[in-house]
């Protein structure tokens, strides 16, 4: 059974290129344009979330503090894409509760790479 | 056994070391090791029997092992002609193991003398260089990576064992968990990690790419990577090195230890008669049977001390059980081995060109199974190169490389193993199997048959396509037999191929005979156990079911009526057969068939007691087997119930 993840930001240039490499990789992709629709879509079982740091409405940090006070969600793995300046939100989305995270821009192997180290 | 025995086991057992180093010196002529192993394999035979008294032998390999000292020596080099002769000398040795003739010996010890002649003429001022033999690979390190990840990383979605997995695809690695921070029960928080772990590692990799595992991790854990001497150590030593022996880190040091024992390749073995490892298997099966006896009683005693000590003697018997059944379980790659030569030996007698490549021949199965195997592959790889190999010219013709490949591997699936015999030959033509089968009276004309139906039909008893009978593989004897060997086995056989591209042949084998799935019904006060592997399904069949069946022994099983058989009768089994009867079906070779019983107890995995001699021919019962009350239920052959 194909593992789903889920990639969470605010450009959908960014978003359709997330979804169409782990597409084609083998994995289901759901979408969300920001943290507040993340939240709302994380009904369904969720193996990862990708998210995006800068979102209106939600942040990516308040998104990784929601789940992980979700208790049905908590474990959920989540990977932060951040931008090589944010140095700062790096540490605090990790203190947080994020899993791990992919620096921006980044190819699709290296991201493929880092889904699965976090998903085996 | 004798002294004489252990000899000639042993000798059996270096023959056959040394022809497989032959062989692969062949491909490689310039590896040292090789020639060193060779060297050394002709050494032991001469020394050991001289002192056994084969003078003989010793003698004649005098000659061979001059050579090989020589080609150690860089004074003589490897050739076709060199590498033929001692194959030639091998079968020789073997022969006089045997008690064999003589006559080509002096030959080939002629032969070898000629060209130890030869080279020692050549170059006789020349003065050996210093061999360096060097079996490590070069550019591999171990590592010793301690790693104790931060007690909240699961909050963090982190899965420590996927960095372990990880780890372990870097190259060989043994992990130990260091679990001494695990609290009691009560205090223990489970989104809490106690756990931490000495991984040690052999990689090609370095430092950082073994540092780049932990990148997410890395901040919050504890994290010490070092490099540690591929060599053997003593125990104390760890010890010392390290400062502390608490007992945690005792285990880890005796991991590494090990680790470190199977790098130097020196695993220390005893050889044991297979009768006696027989023994072990059939009493460690009564003991089960006693202890399962024993669990009953003190559950039903509610004695809390009686039943402590029951589950106690569960486990461990269930360990024992284990390892013992573990013992008798052999790689394969030593009967895979023999097979190189088989190749070599008939691609050269058909004008052929055929390579075999192996694969997973550390793959372990029992060695009753490994045994039994040997001729069914046999028979599947002469098959391939004979009739699926195609000659160099129509090979280049047909766009393939010249040389043809044959690849044999093994591979764990559940409790099952995966063997794959695969060519890259010229595949079968289902149109001319077709046309063959019904040739034979094997298929009707008008018979539709899928792909997978026409290559089944080579598998049928007096089925060959061979346009041309060949010395090797047409004798008469059929893929048929290939098929029963198996069957024989409890496994199963499936064939996949494409016109032009070859044929992959995969068998499915049990891991072990010894123990079996079965399913235990009741029929009056007896018990029976039907194989697992046979059952499909179980239905009711009521009073009314025989009536509408016209007292006839039959059920309809979705819309297909299958025979029944009720054992009741059959057995010839006293009473009265309940209102609702239960009848297994079961899917043999005789179609699907059905076995109306009392009643189905549940799934039973049991350890099979071979019947005595007296009830060799009750070709009925494949065995008998101990249940947990004391009595003895008798293991059906479906098959041959199906058959009768």
């Amino acid at each position: 059974v194909a593992k789903t993840i889920m990639t969470v930001d605010d450009s959908a240039s960014v978003r359709q290129m997330v979804s169409f490499t782990l597409r084609t990789a083998g994995y289901e992709v759901v979408e969300a344009a920001d943290g507040v629709q993340a939240v709302e879509r994380l009904r369904a079982p969720m193996h990862l979330i990708l998210t995006d740091l800068n979102m209106p409405r939600m942040d990516g940090i308040e998104l990784v503090k929601r789940v992980r006070q979700d208790p049905v969600h908590k474990y959920i793995p989540i990977v932060l894409l951040t931008t090589e300046s944010q140095d700062s939100k790096k540490q605090a989305g990790r203190a947080a509760g994020a899993t791990g995270w992919i620096v921006k821009p980044f190819q699709a192997e290296q991201l493929l790479a880092v889904v699965k180290k976090v998903l085996g | 056994m004798t002294d004489h025995e252990a000899y000639r086991d042993e000798a059996r057992e270096l023959l056959a070391e040394l022809e497989t180093s032959l062989l692969e010196l062949e491909q490689t002529p310039d590896n040292q090791e090789l020639i060193a192993r060779v060297f050394r394999a002709l050494h032991t035979i001469k020394g050991s029997g001289a002192m056994f008294g084969y003078d003989q032998i010793a003698a004649f390999t005098h000659d061979v092992e001059n050579a090989f000292d020589l080609v150690r020596a860089r004074r003589l080099s490897v050739t076709a002609e060199l590498i033929g002769l001692t194959l030639a000398a091998k079968d020789h040795i073997r022969s006089l193991l045997e008690g064999g003739g003589t006559e080509e010996g002096e030959g080939i010890a002629a032969g070898f003398r000629l060209l130890v002649g030869d080279a020692v003429k050549a170059a006789p001022d020349q003065v050996a260089p210093p061999t360096a033999a060097d079996g490590q690979d070069k550019g591999s390190k171990t590592f010793r990576i301690h790693f104790q990840p931060g007690a909240g990383c699961f909050l963090n979605g982190t899965n420590p064992l996927l960095l372990l997995r990880e780890l372990a695809e870097m190259g060989q690695a043994d992990a130990v968990a260091r679990i001494g921070d695990l609290p009691d029960l009560e205090s223990l928080d489970p989104e809490q990690c106690y756990t931490a772990w000495d991984v040690f590692l052999t990689t090609t990799s370095n430092e950082n790419a073994i540092r780049d595992v932990f990148l997410f991790v890395e901040d919050e854990s504890k994290l010490s990577i070092e490099p540690i001497e591929a060599q053997e150590k003593k125990l104390a030593e760890i010890l010392i090195e390290r400062g502390a022996a608490p007992a945690e880190a005792i285990q880890a040091a005796l991991a590494e230890q090990q680790h470190l024992r199977r790098r130097a390749d020196s695993a220390a073995t005893i050889r044991v008669p297979a009768e006696k490892l027989d023994q072990l298997v059939n009493i460690v099966g009564e003991l089960v049977t006693v202890q399962a006896r024993l669990s009953a009683l003190a559950g039903g005693s509610g004695d809390p001390e009686l039943m402590f000590v029951a589950e106690e003697v569960e486990r461990l018997t269930g360990k024992l059980r284990e390892h013992s059944m573990s013992v008798r379980m052999l790689p394969i790659g030593e009967t895979f081995n023999k097979f190189k030569r088989i190749v070599r030996d008939l691609s050269a007698s058909l004008g052929k060109q055929a390579d075999l490549v192996m694969e997973g021949g550390d793959t372990e199965l029992d060695k009753t199974v490994i045994d039994q195997l040997s001729d069914p592959l046999v028979h599947l790889i002469r098959n391939a190169i004979d009739h699926g190999i195609e000659s160099p010219e129509q090979r280049v013709a047909r766009g393939k490389p010249q040389r043809g490949t044959v690849q044999l591997s093994a591979r764990h699936s559940g409790a099952h193993v995966l063997i794959r015999i695969r060519d890259d030959g010229a595949g079968l033509d289902r149109e001319a199997i077709r046309a063959r089968a019904i040739d034979r009276g094997l298929v009707s004309a008008d018979a539709e048959l899928t792909e997978e139906q026409a290559f089944e039909l080579i598998f049928e008893p007096g089925f060959s396509t061979a346009r041309k009978v060949t010395e090797v593989s047409g004798r008469g004897v059929g893929l048929d037999v290939v098929k029963r060997g198996i069957e024989a086995l409890h496994g199963s056989l499936h064939i996949a191929s494409r016109k032009g591209e070859g044929s992959t042949i995969t068998l499915k084998l049990p891991l072990t005979l010894a123990i079996i799935d079965g399913l235990l019904v009741r029929v009056g006060q007896e018990c029976f156990v039907l194989p697992l592997s046979n059952i499909i399904g179980c239905m009711e069949r009521t009073e009314e079911d025989i009536r509408n069946a016209h007292g006839r022994d039959y059920v309809v099983v979705r819309g297909e009526m299958v025979a029944c058989v009720p054992l009741r009768r059959y057995f010839g089994i006293g009473g009265e057969k309940p209102a609702i009867e239960q009848v297994i079906i079961a899917e043999t070779h005789n179609g699907k068939c059905g076995f109306a019983v009392d009643e189905v107890i549940g799934h039973h995995q049991t350890v099979i007691k071979k019947l005595g001699g007296l009830c060799r021919k009750l070709d009925l019962i494949s065995g008998a087997t101990i249940l947990g009350d004391g009595t003895v239920a008798l293991i059906l052959d479906a098959e041959r119930l199906a058959a009768a």
